[in-house]
């Protein structure tokens, strides 16, 4: 049992059991629910190889208008038993690594904030890989059609089960805020048509953040150690140990460390995001990803333009098998950009309408975020997006 | 004279739109009961009470922010006031945080009564009203949209 699982053990029975208990006490529990969805169509210019939103997903956009990618429902409830205390569970349906719309609870947290600098929240929690990816399934709260997926695309993980402790505090004019996090994946990812089990994978990881006036800052670093290798035993069988030692990604980590940047000044918000991607093995590959992104808000239209890179380098192996290990390696490369321009009608409230553009260039050995390539795929590529965005 | 039409109509819609946008905002007053023992917030702390950021009052006491989502011009004027943002802006500001699990929105207002007994009945709590909307049952603790100092919605 893993360091993250025995914690969990420990505090969330304890945190559960206050929370079963607070009825008791106090007289009006306070319940709401709400929800979100996304009804999105998109197509691609050509179906040479289909992009994915993110790599939890089996197959991606084509060159048929489609609504599979990006349509999805949420729900959620929050249960307040007292100021300090609140539970909260939600329900995502979206299309998932097995192909169906099976929905998954996503949220499921206990949390318990004694003051108004810290906080506590133990059970199901979104991942917070980077900025924004905890609220990357709920449209209506960005205006792109999607978060940008050379960005976002190669994080197949949406939550974990465990815990989080966050601080704020005001610092030199501004906030100061703090977090750790850590927990077990109870996740699947599509992986061919076999699945790769990250059910039991730790992510531990932590973030500073600190706003000042218009300027919102965050870095963050999280550590995956995966429970399990690829459904490719067979394959590594094959080779000698030594070789396919350096490929097994089980009980090794990746890291993943970003920046983020938001300036929100009256119309105009600007987004920059960077990350950095280590591995301890020579599967997945190391990683720069990045975007920047502009939004101008003209009354009820707000529309955007943006640029995303993703560009990454095969590890040197120690015993590589040329012909063999660099086809295996390959497998795992990116190495393109993505300009997108759009724009957001907020047509009533809590509805959002979207278009979209987005003009993938890059190399036609990038093929990671990408399903079914076909020898035509040549690294470029156009999708179009339109998506109707709302919350209840 | 269909191109001339078209050209109108284009501009009619981007006159339209500029004038939406520019529409002056009225006056607000962030206001609190006067047993609170507060007379004075600033701007930043508002800002940080109002968007969840950091809900805590100078005296160390947990802040509780009311909207008065029930009058729309109100309410867009003071965020417009505060933070220079939209209606939608807020809203989708508010997805955001309530979808991943943080903080939640302002408490809601049906009306100034329900706000000023909100306001008398629970500790540290903080809203919003018009000037003409005053009484002694209420203390301005920040003034937006009065001329003083530099607002982003003016």
């Amino acid at each position: 049992m893993s360091i993250a699982s025995r914690t969990r053990v420990l505090v969330t029975p304890g945190l559960l059991c206050a929370a079963l208990l607070m009825p008791l006490q106090t007289a009006a529990v306070d319940l709401s629910l709400h929800g979100f969805g996304t009804l999105a169509a998109s197509r691609s210019s050509d179906g040479s190889a289909e992009p994915v939103r993110d790599l939890s997903q089996p197959s991606g956009i084509t060159d048929a208008w489609s609504l599979t990618s990006d349509s999805l429902i949420g729900l959620q409830g929050n249960l307040r038993f007292s100021p300090t205390l609140e539970a909260v569970v939600q329900g995502i349906s979206r299309y998932r690594y097995d192909g169906t719309y099976t929905p998954e609870i996503t949220w499921a947290f206990v949390g318990f904030s004694p003051d108004p600098v810290w906080t506590l929240r133990a059970g199901r929690l979104g991942t917070e890989f980077y900025m924004l990816s905890d609220s990357r399934w709920v449209g209506y709260s960005f205006n792109t059609v999607r978060p940008p997926s050379d960005y976002y695309g190669t994080l197949p993980f949406n939550y974990v089960d465990g815990m989080d402790l966050a601080v704020t505090h005001p610092f030199a004019g501004g906030l100061l805020k703090g977090k750790l996090f850590g927990g077990e994946s109870r996740e699947q990812s599509p992986f061919g048509d076999l699945r790769f089990d990250l059910d039991g994978s730790l992510l531990l990881g932590g973030y500073v953040e600190y706003y000042l006036g218009d300027l919102q800052a965050r870095i963050v670093h999280v550590g995956v150690r995966f429970a399990n290798d690829l459904p490719l035993d067979a394959f590594y069988r094959t080779l000698p140990a030594a070789t396919a030692n350096e490929l097994r990604v089980a009980d090794r980590w990746s890291q993943f460390s970003s920046l983020g940047i938001v300036h929100d000044r009256g119309p105009l918000q600007t987004q920059f995001m960077l990350s950095r991607t280590h591995n301890d093995h020579g599967t997945f590959q190391d990683t720069w990803a990045g975007y920047l992104a502009l939004n101008y808000r003209i009354g009820d239209w707000t529309p955007f333009i943006g640029l995303s890179m993703v560009k990454s380098e095969a590890k040197d192996l120690k015993h590589p098998i040329p012909g063999v290990t660099d086809l295996y390696q390959a497998d795992f490369h990116s190495d393109h950009r993505t300009l997108l321009i759009g724009t957001r009608w907020d047509f009533r409230p809590n509805m959002a309408l979207k278009a979209q553009v987005d003009l993938i260039r890059g190399s036609p050995d990038s093929i990671f975020l990408f399903r079914q390539e076909t020898p035509d795929w040549d690294g470029s590529m156009n999708l179009f997006t339109l998506s109707l965005d709302v919350v209840f | 004279m269909e191109r001339r039409t078209g050209a109108h109509l284009l501009l009619a819609i981007v006159l339209a739109i500029g004038v939406g946008a520019a529409r002056a905002a009225e006056p607000v007053l962030v206001v609190m009961d006067p047993a609170s023992g507060l007379d004075r917030l600033t701007r930043e702390q508002v800002i940080n009470i109002f968007l969840g950021r950091f809900r805590r009052l100078p005296n160390a006491q947990a802040a509780v922010p009311i909207d008065r989502s029930r009058d729309e011009a109100l309410m867009t004027d003071f965020y417009r006031l505060l933070v220079d943002k939209s209606p939608a802006e807020i809203r989708a500001y508010w997805a955001r945080l309530v979808f991943s699990g943080k903080t939640e929105p302002p408490q809601k207002a049906h009306d100034l009564d329900d706000m000023i007994e909100r306001l008398a009945n629970t500790p540290g709590a903080v809203a919003y009203i018009r000037p003409d909307e005053l009484s002694e049952r209420l203390r301005v603790v920040l003034g937006l949209g009065l001329g003083l100092g530099p607002e982003p919605g003016r």
